[in-house]
């Protein structure tokens, strides 16, 4: 693609308001947005769009009206052909999170993600031509329908990615995993709920863990831990409470566990009392390496990581950095970095990282929430022998 | 009489005393209420802090704690019966522990909060000063001095400020002083390359004077001084404020790309931002001039020919950003200094794993000449906004000094 022609591109959302992740990815490609030490207007236009729940607080009519070269379609199917008969914007844009969409009795939202998938891939074959796609968070709540938008993408050869951004935002410090690392055990402790937050933790264990020795061979099982047989599991060393310790001492929101003290290291006691539904999720790769995340509402607000590395036996940590506009900023900026690639995927046909990555992170929470719905059980995960190698250059903020 | 030369061998003899024992601290400050200054600095040396992944505790022990005032919220009591100290009534009991002679291996002297009157520059007469002579008079007594970290500027009055320093070398203890901005993580984790050509340098940042401004201008500095020919101190600063800073900037004398590539890296624009959750380019949408209705400029013409400015900029943003342009180096360098959230404020353990450097090495970490020159800055800037925003000279800056050789900010 010549770089003087501009890319077209058609956003297809949930919802559409202040601070759902459409606005946030979205306005960034319209707006622009702080990068590289200038605010960054990407060189591509937004020339469609489709909202499927447009509510009293919804921001789309604005947007449209502020950038005229925006048009909003009633479905998804006018608005990647721009009301003709084919497909007419070089890349898409999903965004399917936020919304009210059913809970299933697992309590997963039933976003609509893999149903907008499958109305662009039939745009795409009707038309002849597939085009770049990115899809935000997860690829789908169900896995058999994440397999299959997987399967569309590599049969239909576009570029496709997914995922959260916390595999790609600052960190502190701005360290990254060593390619071909020996991995002993690594650890995410977290926060957020279950088929939500879970999944930003679990790729940011991820995005670290696929850069060990021999790359990503899939995950054989995961058990979930919720409530007191967390507290137990603890107890009983399930996973090492070193790299939990390491992960807080990279938190800048560790919740004081005594009152008059801005920042008291926690005992176990201090964090049963602060910590009121625990939830852990523990999982065993093929190649034997075992990951934890840790969702600690109410002890923190940030995502830390922590891992054994190389032998040594002083963990290695850092957090992946989100400047949260929950009261700490006003724009929610690591975004930004996740915007930035897909408009290098957009300029250039070729995703960032693998998809590979989110397929597994997919499998990952879809199975999590399996086996907390079947008891806290280990549930076995055949179906996640993926193998993939990671992008060998970084992709997280540092510039 | 104590002479110099009978000072110095008992600071030597100090010196060599045995390093098994944990070093002893001594807590000067103005109040130790919750989230105070004090406590958040004064806290990491009892329990501990977090660095480079795990909690640490330093080896040293506070044996002694001096407030100045107790208001309502006062924790010194409790921490005193808690970790093991006495707070003392006077600066020199706490020095000495109550007893004859200096008793401890170091001082922090924390005077920022607490109920103090302003003069009419609008600067707190914090007595950072006045607690300073009563622990170099310590010293002078009882032959022997010892480091001292100090927290933010060193004075309200660079005369002084300059006597402190003065002191620090003349009775040769280690000094730190200043804010936690230079030791904070930075977003993206960058520094000035040292020896490098900086044309032009601009930070903004918020929160009014003079507390914050002093953050902003420690801030600036410390990217500054690590340009070709190290820090030759600052011949004259003005001080604009309202529209006039507007109409500097339209004639160029501070560049909008800087201003536009430092607002870049901000995460807290307001406005607009927080009705919607929109991103703003706000310097090319007018914006800025709608948001800042009180904005303040402050310009920094040093010696060697550099220009800077600092911009404070309340109701566009709320956090600190830095950009320059460095010779022959097509895109600008910025970064934003990261303020982590209350109540954990790390960026101060930042800081104190830097006092604490200096306590267990005897050398501070980088040059204690930073902070005076910019309590200096900021004094004159003061004076020039109650002098109508006159440009004044300042050969009294001629405050000359070397960047540390290595990058202070937090990395690991």
């Amino acid at each position: 693609m010549s770089n003087l022609v501009r890319p077209k591109l058609a956003a297809i959302v949930t919802a559409y308001f202040k601070y759902s992740h459409a606005q946030h990815i979205v306005d960034r490609l319209l707006d622009g947005y702080g990068w590289n030490g200038t605010h960054h207007y990407p060189p591509m236009d937004v020339v469609s769009l489709y909202v499927d729940q447009v509510g009293a607080n919804g921001l789309s009519r604005e947007r449209a009206s502020r950038h005229p070269g925006m048009k909003i379609y009633p479905t998804i199917a006018e608005a990647l052909t721009a009301g003709g008969s084919k497909l007419a914007v070089d890349g898409v844009v999903i965004v399917g999170e936020h919304g009210n969409y059913p809970r299933n009795e697992r309590g997963q939202t039933k976003y609509p993600r893999y149903e907008f998938f499958e109305q662009v891939v039939k745009v795409f074959r009707d038309s002849g031509r597939a085009v770049p796609a990115f899809s935000d968070k997860h690829l789908s709540w169900n896995w058999e329908w994440a397999r299959k938008m997987y399967d569309t993408s590599r049969e239909m050869r576009f570029a496709f990615m997914a995922g959260s951004s916390l595999p790609v935002t600052w960190r502190t410090p701005s360290v990254e995993m060593p390619l071909g690392a020996r991995i002993g055990e690594a650890l995410c402790l977290c926060y957020g709920g279950v088929d939500s937050y879970d999944f930003h933790g679990l790729e940011t264990v991820q995005c670290m863990v696929e850069r060990r020795r021999g790359g990503e061979t899939g995950v054989e099982w995961i058990q979930a831990y919720r409530g007191d047989k967390f507290w137990e599991a603890l107890r009983e060393g399930v996973w090492p409470k070193p790299l939990m310790d390491a992960a807080l001492c990279r938190s800048h929101t560790l919740v004081p566990a005594r009152a008059g003290f801005n920042h008291v290291f926690p005992t176990v006691e201090d964090m049963r009392r602060l910590v009121k539904d625990p939830v852990a999720y523990r999982y065993r790769h093929t190649d034997g390496l075992k990951c934890t995340v840790l969702m600690m509402n109410g002890l923190v607000r940030d995502f830390n990581f922590a891992a054994y590395v190389n032998g040594r036996s002083q963990p290695w940590s850092t957090q992946m950095y989100l400047p949260m506009p929950d009261g700490r900023t006003t724009l929610a900026d690591f975004f930004s970095p996740q915007v930035n690639h897909c408009e290098t995927m957009y300029l250039t046909g070729k995703a960032p990282f693998p998809l590979e990555r989110t397929l597994l992170t997919t499998g990952l929470t879809a199975a999590g929430v399996e086996s907390l719905f079947r008891g806290q059980t280990r549930y076995q995960t055949p179906h996640l022998a993926i193998r993939y190698q990671p992008a060998k250059e970084s992709t997280f903020w540092r510039t | 009489m104590l002479t110099r030369r009978s000072f110095l061998q008992t600071t030597t003899l100090a010196a060599a005393a045995p390093a098994s024992q944990p070093k002893r601290i001594a807590i000067v400050a103005t109040v130790y209420r919750y989230l105070s200054h004090a406590q958040h600095m004064g806290d990491r040396f009892l329990v501990g802090y977090p660095y480079g992944g795990a909690w640490h505790k330093p080896d040293m022990k506070v044996v002694s704690l001096y407030v100045d005032q107790k208001p309502e919220g006062d924790l010194s009591g409790d921490r005193a019966r808690e970790f093991g100290f006495q707070v003392y009534p006077t600066i020199s009991e706490a020095l000495r522990c109550g007893g004859k002679e200096l008793a401890v291996d170091a001082v922090l002297t924390i005077a920022e909060h607490g109920n103090y009157p302003r003069n009419e520059k609008g600067q707190t007469l914090y007595p950072r000063y006045e607690f300073f002579e009563q622990c170099v008079k310590v010293f002078e007594q009882d032959g022997r001095a010892v480091p001292v970290y100090n927290d933010k500027h060193l004075s309200y009055s660079f005369e002084k400020a300059k006597s402190m320093v003065d002191a620090s070398r003349r009775l040769r203890f280690p000094m730190l002083a200043g804010s936690s901005l230079p030791v904070t993580w930075r977003l993206p984790a960058i520094d000035l390359p040292l020896g490098c050509k900086i044309e032009e340098a601009l930070m903004v940042g918020v929160g009014g004077s003079d507390a914050m401004d002093f953050h902003a201008l420690e801030g600036l500095q410390c990217m500054v001084e690590r340009r070709r020919g190290g820090e030759t101190g600052v011949r004259a600063v003005q001080l604009l404020e309202g529209d006039a800073v507007w109409k500097a900037g339209d004639e160029g004398r501070y560049s909008k790309a800087l201003l536009t590539s430092a607002l870049s890296r901000s995460d807290t624009p307001l406005g607009l931002t927080v009705e919607d959750g929109r991103t703003q380019d706000l310097v090319a949408s007018g914006q800025l001039r709608t948001l800042a209705k009180k904005p303040a400029a402050y310009f920094i013409e040093y010696r060697d020919g550099l220009k800077a400015t600092m911009l404070m900029l309340d109701g566009a943003i709320k956090d600190f950003n830095f950009a320059a342009r460095l010779s022959g180096v097509p895109r600008t360098q910025s970064t934003q200094f990261l303020l982590t959230p209350e109540p954990n404020v790390t960026y101060s353990a930042c800081l104190m794993h830097k006092v604490e450097q200096m306590i267990e090495s005897g050398a501070a970490p980088y040059p204690v000449d930073r902070t005076l020159l910019v309590s200096g800055m900021l004094e004159s800037c003061l004076t020039s906004k109650v002098q109508d925003h006159a440009r004044l000279e300042t050969p009294h800056l001629n405050v000359r000094y070397k960047a540390p050789q290595q990058s202070q900010f937090a990395q690991e």
